[in-house]
């Protein structure tokens, strides 16, 4: 950690033009693709800053480019969906082993979802899923244009957005399951065969939008929206139909990401994003939902049994998921039946 | 073995969520050791019934294909139906138990993709029979971890 923040500082310094030094480096949760720090860079001239550095490790949970992430924050900075200052971006592996970016660190919020549902969040529980669904649909309205983000990606129709996802993540699954996976084997056929209408606009996409990657003050106001490791050009109803998927419901009720009721996630979506929701067309975009899940958890098997990433994480986003997963995905497709039956 | 091995896991993961923990100096490895104490009670749920529900699901998967075999219009899945629903699994070990459920949901998907291809009456009811079959499959493997 000692070399780690040596480096840092080195770098750190070039950029700024004069010495600097790093401390307090630490560690902490965050984001499934990569290594998450805390630090404070002293700057003789600007004093100390809080600061968070985003690594890439050897191995991840997503495979993602920090390019693509760092754009989708810069594309939101000073806009109604909060996000830390995106500072500087190295993709060269040499300076600290891996790629990385730093940003401004957000400061007096919590992103545990299991501490939302505790003092002093609690109270506030409906209002900051109010405000969730407010900053989505706030997400969608976003030009793709801004700060060039479209530019990163290849040239995409808006009726080509479904089949772009469904063949990724089918490719995922191809290429990780560790055992055959019957119910999303099937739950493809039928998206294939029940295709959605083209996207109403081509929209920057979250990719990860969940209550776990809001930053939430202690008065229930979201202050920071995380991790847009996975963030793309597409369908706004994937965002939509990824912030409801049922494995995200943490209070193990009916309340979408343990905060509302769905209806009214979708309601607030629609006022924000000034987009009317076509529910056949969610139905599509949840079971995709349901699909990428799937194949990150499973992706996450593989990684913790070939010894590739021996990481927790791995493991327990594993056992939690999968059969949830498949139990919504059999949900959505009016093939559930009761517990044990 | 005795004290039971799932007795011991959950002391286990009851000792990392309660004693250790607490002691650990940074969030980060507070949140490992919560994630090490949940994979342990999963695992001790686990213990007891992983024999148990492999073999229950791979004659419930056998039995499916006996059901079957007469409605499939296929006649090279209808024989590799027939040898499947043959099979017997190599062992009570559960890697064993494993590999014959690999095999035989691998044959469940394409039974199912061509089933769906079949018209007719008893095509759906076949097809319901296979959606009951793996709604239950997610029964089975039902963990207090999941969320649904």
């Amino acid at each position: 950690m000692r070399d780690l923040a040596a480096r840092l500082a080195d770098y750190l310094g070039a950029r700024i033009g004069r010495p600097a030094k790093v401390s307090g480096l630490d560690r902490i949760p965050g984001g499934a693709s990569r290594e998450t720090y805390r630090f404070v860079l002293e700057d003789p001239s600007a004093g100390a800053r809080k600061m968070i550095l985003r690594l890439d490790p050897e191995t991840s949970l997503i495979e993602t480019h920090r390019r693509i992430e760092f754009a989708a924050i810069r594309a939101f900075m000073g806009t109604e969906a909060p996000v830390p200052d995106a500072l500087w971006i190295e993709e060269d592996v040499g300076p600290l082993g891996g790629a990385f970016f730093v940003m401004a660190e957000i400061e007096g919020g919590e992103t545990s979802p299991m501490k939302l549902t505790q003092p002093p969040f609690a109270a506030h529980l409906a209002e900051t899923g109010r405000q969730k669904w407010t900053i989505l649909g706030a997400i969608a309205r976003r030009d793709p244009q801004t700060n060039g983000f479209a530019a990163l990606f290849a040239p995409l129709r808006e009726d080509e957005c479904w089949r772009r996802e469904l063949d990724h993540w089918e490719r995922v699954l191809d290429a990780d399951e560790l055992e055959p996976q019957p119910i999303q084997r099937a739950a493809i056929r039928w998206m294939r065969r029940n295709p959605p209408p083209p996207a109403q606009r081509l929209s920057i996409v979250h990719g990860d939008y969940r209550t776990g990657n809001l930053l939430v003050a202690p008065g229930g106001r979201i202050i920071g929206v995380l991790d847009w490791e996975m963030a793309h050009l597409g369908d706004p109803l994937e965002d939509l139909a990824w912030s409801v998927n049922r494995v995200w419901n943490f209070a193990r009720d009916e309340r979408a990401g343990g905060m509302l009721p769905k209806d009214e996630a979708i309601a607030i979506w629609e006022r924000a994003s000034g987009l009317a929701v076509d529910r056949t067309a969610l139905r599509w975009w949840e079971l995709l939902a349901s699909l990428k899940g799937q194949a990150i958890w499973i992706s996450a098997a593989k990684e913790f049994q070939t010894g590739a990433a021996r990481d927790s994480m791995m493991a327990i986003a594993a056992w939690m998921q999968t059969n949830s997963q498949d139990r919504v995905t059999l949900d959505l497709l009016g093939r559930l039946g009761p517990k044990g039956a | 073995m005795r004290p039971d091995v799932d007795a011991y896991f959950r002391e286990l993961g009851r000792t990392l969520l309660e004693e250790f923990m607490p002691r650990l100096p940074t969030a980060f490895e507070q949140g490992a050791a919560m994630r090490y104490a949940m994979l342990t009670q999963a695992a001790a749920e686990e213990f007891n019934r992983a024999a148990a529900r492999r073999v229950e699901e791979n004659g419930a998967v056998r039995a499916l294909f006996v059901q079957a075999i007469p409605l499939v219009e296929n006649d090279g899945l209808r024989e590799r139906l027939r040898s499947a629903a043959a099979t017997s699994d190599r062992s009570l070990l559960v890697r064993d138990l494993d590999d014959s459920n690999g095999r035989l949901r691998a044959l469940l998907i394409e039974l199912h993709a061509a089933v769906e291809a079949q018209t007719g009456a008893a095509a759906r009811k076949l097809e319901d029979t296979i959606w009951a079959e793996l709604s239950a499959s997610t029964g089975r493997r039902a963990l207090s971890l999941g969320r649904f």
